[in-house]
């Protein structure tokens, strides 16, 4: 479960977000959207603690988010799966290794990290370019290298921020199938998007920000 | 949802595998700027050595040399035998005291015959020996303090049938400053090298973490502890530190063995000087080093936020 309650965020006196309360449901699927510079990559930044409230509190299952500590922060987000809007993929590994890297993190054997990168790069159909630099992928497998490496470590929660990006209508399909997937086996899954297609008759609940507020809540 | 809160058996040692992957790799990929470095920290301990060597063996030498000055007390011309006896006495018991030598009337007269040689005959206008009698006593060699030496005089000078107390205390006092010159030197001039091997660890460490600044800003979002960071930059200081360290025991024995078999031929007092080069020197400056690296590369990380 994920829990803004009164939530307000400012970037050096500009609002951003204005007293948000929000639950959402453990195992549920949700779309976080509105226009560009709504707050939508800052609210997830504040589920991961890359940012901080200025008020409210936020709790991700069992942590107080807003009051965690420094040496607390990693264990946090080494149970949430990120997709970054900007990738933030590793131009010096090959794509197998920035996979890797997540479970490298909590101290996994070499044995078990080649199973799990093996069976998340099938997952994403990227097995075959394991071994190439991410700079040499195209836009849509460097998306899903970064999924791959956001769903390795079977995370509680997983934030996906502008996942279909500029990627073509065929692709975003492809990827919203696996976040379905991904929820299907009880991931709580959050998705930051301003692309209506993705949640239109989706049967999913959208949560719309604008002008720093929840502007409207509605089932796609 | 559940924490995955306890850690897996093995985990800490497959931190501690990657992190000996990560520097060996950093190691391997700047070969050279880590060769400099070092390099420098090498050279840094070998003139630290070098120094502390040296400074070693003349601290001893000087200690022995003020050692040499010892002091005699003259006693009084009535002294009795008794007394005397009871002085001797006095002197053995006296812990800072290391040798007594008792110099009766005879023996100085003889001593200074032999001195004037064949002007001793000035000696016969007397008919006992004109010189008193006498204790030559030498201090522990910690005595090389002037002042603690004339408080040791001065108290001697009380004791009963002592008329004089005599010790070379300009000498004294002229090795007493060197030895204090040198002591200033080996800790202003050790500190500046420890200073400066830490720096070099320091930058070297802080390039590396500059160019890997994007490396250790996903890592960080990624949910890596601030060990996990830290691991490979310190194993790659430890790295550096120690093998600066070997680099440089290997470097002093080469040297020493150089001026033992070579400059000694021209120089003797090299030998003087040179006298020793304890083993320990194979564990301490590679140990030395390594402590001093790790220092600098653990300020270079600095703190680590999330
Ligand atoms: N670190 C920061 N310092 C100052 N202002 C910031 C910072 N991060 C974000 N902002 C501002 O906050 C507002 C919200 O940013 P945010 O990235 O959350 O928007 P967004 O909804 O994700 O937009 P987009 O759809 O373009 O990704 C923007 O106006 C942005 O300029
Ligand atoms: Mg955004």
């Amino acid at each position: 479960m994920i829990l803004f309650s009164d939530v307000s965020k400012r970037y050096d006196k500009k609002p951003v977000l204005n007293s948000i309360s929000l639950i959402i449901k453990k195992g549920e699927l949700l779309f976080i959207t509105g226009p560009s510079g709504a707050g939508k990559t800052t609210m997830l930044k504040l589920i991961y603690c890359s940012e901080r409230p200025d008020s409210g509190h936020i709790t991700v299952s069992d942590w107080e988010v807003s009051k965690l500590g420094q040496s607390e922060i990693p264990e946090l987000r080494r149970n949430i799966g990120i997709i970054f809007q900007d990738f933030k993929l590793l131009t010096n590994r090959t794509v197998f290794d920035n996979v890797a890297l997540a479970l490298s993190i909590h101290g996994m054997n070499q044995g078990k990290i080649r199973h799990y990168v093996n069976e998340a790069l099938e997952e994403v159909k990227l097995l075959d370019k394991a071994s190439l630099y991410p700079q040499f992928l195209s836009g849509g497998e460097q998306q899903r290298v970064v999924i791959a490496r956001a769903m390795v470590s079977k995370p509680v929660v997983l934030l996906a921020d502008e996942p279909t990006g500029d990627l073509d209508v065929e692709n975003a399909k492809t990827i919203m199938e696996l976040f379905s997937k991904i929820n299907g086996k009880g991931t709580t899954v959050l998705i930051a998007t301003h692309d209506e297609n993705l949640f239109r008759n989706s049967g999913h609940r959208v949560v719309h920000i604008n002008d720093h507020y929840i502007e409207k809540e509605y089932v796609g | 949802m559940k924490k995955n809160k306890s850690a897996p058996k093995g985990m800490y040692i497959e931190i501690l595998r990657y992190s000996f992957k990560a520097a060996c790799k950093s190691i391997g990929h700047d070969k050279w700027i880590n060769f400099l470095t070092i390099l420098s920290v090498s050279i840094g301990l070998t003139i630290l050595c070098a120094f502390v060597l040296i400074n070693a063996n003349m601290n001893s030498a000087l200690q022995k040399w003020a050692q040499s000055f010892g002091v005699v007390v003259y006693l009084s011309e009535d002294i009795s035998r008794d007394a005397e006896g009871a002085l001797e006495e006095h002197f053995l018991k006296d812990n800072d005291i290391e040798e007594v030598n008792y110099i009766s009337k005879d023996q100085a007269a003889e001593e200074i015959k032999k001195t004037l040689g064949q002007h001793a005959v000035i000696l016969d206008v007397f008919n006992e020996s004109p010189l008193p009698s006498s204790f030559e006593l030498k201090l522990r060699s910690k005595f090389l303090d002037p002042a603690r030496v004339r408080e040791k005089a001065a108290q001697m000078q009380k004791l009963e049938g002592v008329q004089e107390v005599q010790y070379g205390e300009k000498w004294l006092s002229s090795l007493s400053t060197i030895a204090k010159t040198l002591k200033i030197c080996s800790i202003v001039f050790g500190t500046a090298i420890f200073i400066a091997v830490t720096f070099i660890t320091y930058s070297t460490i802080k390039i590396f973490l500059h160019r890997r600044r994007d490396e250790i800003e996903t890592l960080k979002l990624l949910g890596a502890s601030r060990s996990f960071i830290r691991l490979p930059f310190l194993i790659e200081g430890l790295f550096i530190g120690t093998l600066g360290g070997a680099l440089s025991s290997l470097g002093i024995l080469a040297s020493y063995s150089f001026i033992m078999y070579k400059m000694v031929e021209f120089l003797p007092a090299m030998k003087f000087i040179m006298s020793s080069l304890p083993s320990s020197i194979y564990v301490v400056v590679p140990f030395g080093g390594a402590v001093m690296s790790l220092l600098g590369s653990f300020i270079a990380i600095g703190k680590i936020r999330y």
